[in-house]
This record gives C-alpha cells, sequence and structure tokens, in this order.
C-alpha cells in the first residue's frame, strides 16, 4: 500500500480568522448599537444554520459543500491510499470494514464509487464526515478518503483518528 | 508475490461457487475474492482448516509457492 497524506494547512486558519472577524466584529459592534434585537436575531441564525447544517449532512449531494476549501466552518483532512485490489472489490470490502467499525455507514453509492460515513456526536465533536470516492482501473485502486468535521473549525485530532482507524480497519480486514 | 492462491483451481476441481464455499468457510464473498486473487496480507490457520475441510484437500493443493 502507497500512503500520501495532505494535512490541513495553516493559511486554512488564517482565512478562517479573518472571515470571523468579518463576520462577527460587525454583528458584536450592531449588538451594542441596536441592542436586543440583534441579541434576539445572531443566535437564532446562527442556529437555523446548524440546523440547515445537520439536515443536509447525511447526504452524497451536498459532499462539495463540506469538502471545500471555501466552507471554513468545517476542518478537513484528505488522503490517498493505493491498493493493487481491484475497484469494485475494494468497494465491498470498505462496506465491510466500515460496518465492522465505529463508523456509521449513512450512504454508499457504486454507481459513482463513493462512500459516505459518519460518527457520533462526542464531547469533542458534533461528528465527523467520512468521505470516501474509489478511483483506478484494473487492479490498481486509489481511495480519495476525506474526513469533515460538522460545524467545527478545529477537529481536536478526530480527523487523523478517524482516518487512521479506517486505515488500521483496512489492514485487519486484509487478513483472512 | 511468491506465494500463490490456487483456491479458483480447487474450487473448479470441486465444483463449487465461490458463494457456497463462503457460506461452508464462514468467510464472506468478499474476503475469498480477495484471497483468491492472492491480495491479502495472511491467512488464519482457522481460515486454512476450514477452507481444507470445505474442500476436501491439503493446504499445499490451495498455496503454492513460485520462485519470483
Amino acid at each position: 500500500m502507497k500512503y500520501i497524506t495532505h494535512t490541513p494547512r495553516k493559511s486554512d486558519f488564517v482565512i478562517w480568522a479573518v472571515c470571523s472577524a468579518v463576520i462577527l466584529i460587525p454583528s458584536l459592534s450592531g449588538f451594542v448599537l441596536v441592542g436586543e434585537d440583534l441579541l434576539l436575531i445572531l443566535p437564532l441564525g446562527i442556529l437555523s444554520f446548524f440546523m440547515f447544517n445537520l439536515l443536509i449532512r447525511r447526504s452524497l449531494t451536498f459532499k462539495n459543500y463540506f469538502i471545500s476549501p471555501i466552507n471554513v466552518l468545517t476542518s478537513k483532512m484528505r488522503s490517498e491510499v493505493s491498493m493493487s485490489i481491484p475497484k469494485d472489490l475494494m468497494f465491498d470490502k470498505m462496506i465491510e470494514v466500515i460496518n465492522d467499525s465505529k463508523f456509521k455507514l449513512t450512504v454508499s453509492d457504486k454507481s459513482n464509487y463513493e462512500i459516505l460515513a459518519t460518527t457520533g456526536i462526542s464531547w469533542f465533536s458534533w461528528g465527523e464526515n467520512i468521505y470516501i470516492s474509489i478511483e483506478g482501473e484494473g487492479e490498481e485502486t486509489t481511495m480519495k478518503i476525506c474526513s469533515v468535521t460538522f460545524f467545527q473549525v478545529y477537529s481536536w485530532g478526530r480527523n487523523e483518528r478517524n482516518y487512521n482507524d479506517l486505515l488500521k480497519g483496512i489492514e485487519e480486514s486484509l487478513t483472512v | 508475490m511468491a506465494i500463490v492462491v490456487n483456491l479458483d483451481i480447487m474450487l473448479a476441481k470441486r465444483k463449487m461457487k465461490l458463494k457456497e464455499l463462503s457460506v461452508l468457510v464462514g468467510v464472506s464473498t468478499v474476503n475469498l475474492s480477495i484471497l483468491k486473487q492472492s491480495k491479502v496480507k495472511a491467512i488464519r490457520f482457522s481460515t486454512l482448516d476450514s477452507i481444507c475441510k470445505a474442500l476436501n484437500c491439503q493446504p499445499g493443493e490451495i498455496l503454492e509457492h513460485v520462485k519470483s
């Protein structure tokens, strides 16, 4: 197996900080000036945005929204794993691995060779989405894995842990 | 790889399908397919024992060492 790991860039954090400042500073000054109206509008806005994200979370249609570098409200970790197992077999294998792991298989689309697995809510996270897309021809298969936190800019190492757990699961499953 | 798995040959000799073997051995068809293609990292003695029982053969008939 060949591993290529892309770690999150520091510039992502800078973009997030700038965007937060642009949004928060006028909001807070508005809060001071306008008073009680904004006190209600701002939390309601955040809550509705959170609910919207919660609703679209379990769908592969919104994959690009969550994994996009522009989406600064999520922390992402992208990795690639290459294996010499045919694509069809690898897809079935991944489903088996996910079912035997702590992850919950949410969507599996065999026509596009895409899988969406999720983790539950914990003290450090609202849960993470793990997007797996399988590509390749013949015997060689490349799996693109992207672990994304939900409504959370810092993953507390959850993305890395998810990736490692998934790799460990694959390695273990290759012992029959 | 230097170790070749001749599971497909044994299945053909016994006129058995992979799915039937999967039921008899208790290993998923996905895992048996990967084993058949010699892509597995390791094989447990218990699995080998079950396969030998199901196919009524010796481990040497399933596994073969080829000089690479």
